[in-house]
């Protein structure tokens, strides 16, 4: 098991290595790939701005909080961005042209080597640069930040990260079922847009179905809470159970779904 | 090389190049029906994104304890909304400009260069065809919420008229734009990075998500010195009722006036881009 652990973080640093070259050989891309994470940043505080022009706090989420719930909602696309957004945009084709037997052919996870064979390098940047824009916006609420609460906010977003990837990655695998799903990337956007406002918005039955079936509440405004309010067990035992039971759910479609894959190339 | 496909233009009649033209909407169109997940998706995205406003806004609206915003009650606000979600979708295109990028850097362009065709216009009626089932399924949407909720969209028939026209010149400057950053290609080879920031940027400076009438005064005093609000806010605006009579011929001659403007410096930088273009690509 532990030689196991050891050969694929091995083969994640040499993907990051070999992604990071081919990132490198067109550094104008590398450039322009920043420039539209800020300009989505910008439009996304700009929106919000112009919200709280209207009005004080959403709920129990003032201003600041928001503005500390959105660098949560960027972080975690970014380092979605980075991890798996390369890869799962690719299942699709290569479903319906047959690459996908390379894949399987590997001496390695194909569900592993599917998700992370192509890391998005620029990304790192925006990391370090919201991750110190995390600190000034929770420095700007004014709130008294423990250990604790950081400790399971960190904890709590490697949890929303699961479910965004789960969510991802069973809508990619539908192309195992409808054999060319290029609407797929489309449909994850616009589901995964719930989790882009701070869950106060949400009310009744809709609130629940965000808190379970369709579990976008807990992608970023779970890790938000934690990390500003004092910890709410209840939230984060719904968000472990909610991520554990996505993955799990994940892996079963893509084991079913490789049952289906017959290759198309010849 | 050159030479050939200028003599065969020629000889084209007026209705042979519209039919010639016609006919590649015709064959789009068969290729859109093919993809019909992509209306089902399309009509997701208007209806989680006319939720998501939705609950943002009452929230607002019951917070604040009020029952208008910027001169709009909750019911015009969610409307107008909603229309813009459905005219921006009309006047977006994802597929037609990375296939124009991929062409240039790709150099697949060399086939529109030896035959008797206009790129520029060839890649508008594409970008017609693909986006031809949702002017199909929009507009028994929005003909069913003007024949059951009269009193929520279009004041009078003119309305709906003028809703047409500007909605028209919407969808063609929204393509000039998109054909203006595609020739950029000839210089960068890969500029999918300004499309895609330009599309993310359009979301919220066009009023798709928040009215243009609520944005900050400075922020909208220089957006109206672009083409931005003739792009969504105006179609919508004229539809909703929001714009009076009389300003609709100015809004529309300005319209125009982008499109002339922004097709032009297209067809320059693109004489420009073409002597650089090798054809060969990689």
């Amino acid at each position: 098991m532990r030689v196991s652990v050891g050969r694929y973080l091995k083969l994640l640093a040499a993907f990051f290595s070999n992604s990071l070259t081919r990132d490198m050989e067109f550094k104008a891309n590398f450039f322009g790939l920043l420039f539209v994470d800020f300009i989505y940043y910008g439009s996304y505080l700009l929106f919000f701005t112009i919200i709280f022009s209207y009005v004080d706090s959403l709920l129990e989420f003032t201003k600041p909080d928001v503005m500390v719930f959105l660098v949560i909602t960027f972080l975690m696309d970014t380092v979605y961005m980075f991890a798996f957004a390369g890869n799962l945009g690719k299942l699709n084709r290569m479903i319906v042209h047959g690459d996908l037997d390379f894949v399987l052919l590997k001496p390695v996870n194909s569900q592993f080597f599917i998700s992370f064979r192509y890391f998005n390098s620029y990304a790192v940047v925006s990391v370090v640069i919201l991750s110190v824009l995390l600190w000034t916006t929770c420095v700007n609420t004014g709130r008294e930040i423990q250990f604790l609460n950081v400790l399971i906010f960190l904890i709590s977003f490697g949890l929303g990260l699961g479910i965004f990837f789960s969510v991802d990655f069973i809508i990619a695998s539908l192309a195992f079922w409808f054999k060319n799903f290029n609407v797929g990337g489309w449909l994850s956007h616009e589901i995964l847009k719930f989790s882009y406002r701070p869950d106060t918005i949400y009310a009744g039955l809709l609130r629940k179905t965000l808190f379970s079936i369709v579990p976008m509440a807990l992608v970023s405004s779970v890790p938000a809470r934690m990390l500003l309010y004092p910890p709410n067990f209840d939230y984060f035992l719904i968000q472990l159970v909610v991520s554990v039971l996505f993955l799990t759910l994940a892996r079963n479609v893509w084991v079913k779904g490789l049952r289906l894959y017959d290759s198309a190339s010849s | 090389m050159i030479e050939t496909p200028m003599i065969i233009k020629a000889r084209l009649s007026p209705r042979e190049i519209l039919d010639k033209y016609t006919y590649v909407i015709r064959m789009t169109w068969i290729q859109t029906l093919e993809y019909k997940a992509n209306i089902v998706v399309g009509m997701f995205a208007i209806l989680s994104g006319v939720i998501i406003e939705y609950l943002l806004w009452k929230r607002i609206f019951i917070t604040r304890g009020i029952s208008e915003i910027g001169g709009f009650t909750f019911q015009a606000l969610i409307i107008y909304i909603f229309f813009c979600l459905v005219v921006g979708q009309l006047k977006s295109s994802w597929v037609t400009s990375i296939e124009m990028i991929d062409g240039i850097r790709e150099g697949e362009l060399n086939k529109y260069l030896i035959r008797p065709i206009s790129y520029f216009v060839y890649h508008l009626m594409l970008f017609i065809g693909h986006n031809s089932l949702y002017y199909l399924v929009y507009f028994f949407l929005i003909t069913g919420m003007a024949v059951f909720f009269p009193e929520w969209v279009f004041p009078g028939w003119t309305h709906g008229v003028m809703f047409l026209i500007t909605l028209a010149i919407s969808v063609y400057l929204s393509y000039a734009m998109y054909f203006l950053m595609v020739c950029f290609a000839f210089w960068f080879g890969e500029v999918r990075a300004l499309v895609i920031a330009y599309n993310l940027a359009n979301l919220v400076l066009t009023g798709q998500m928040v009215p243009m009438q609520l944005f900050p005064e400075g922020l909208r005093n220089f957006l109206h010195f672009t083409p931005l609000p003739y792009l969504v806010d105006v179609p919508v605006s004229i539809a909703t009722g929001r714009m009076p009579v009389e300003m609709w011929v100015s809004a529309i001659v300005m319209g125009m006036f982008w499109s002339v403007i922004i097709t032009l410096a297209g067809m320059i930088l693109y004489s420009r881009g073409i002597k650089r273009y090798e054809g060969f690509g990689g």
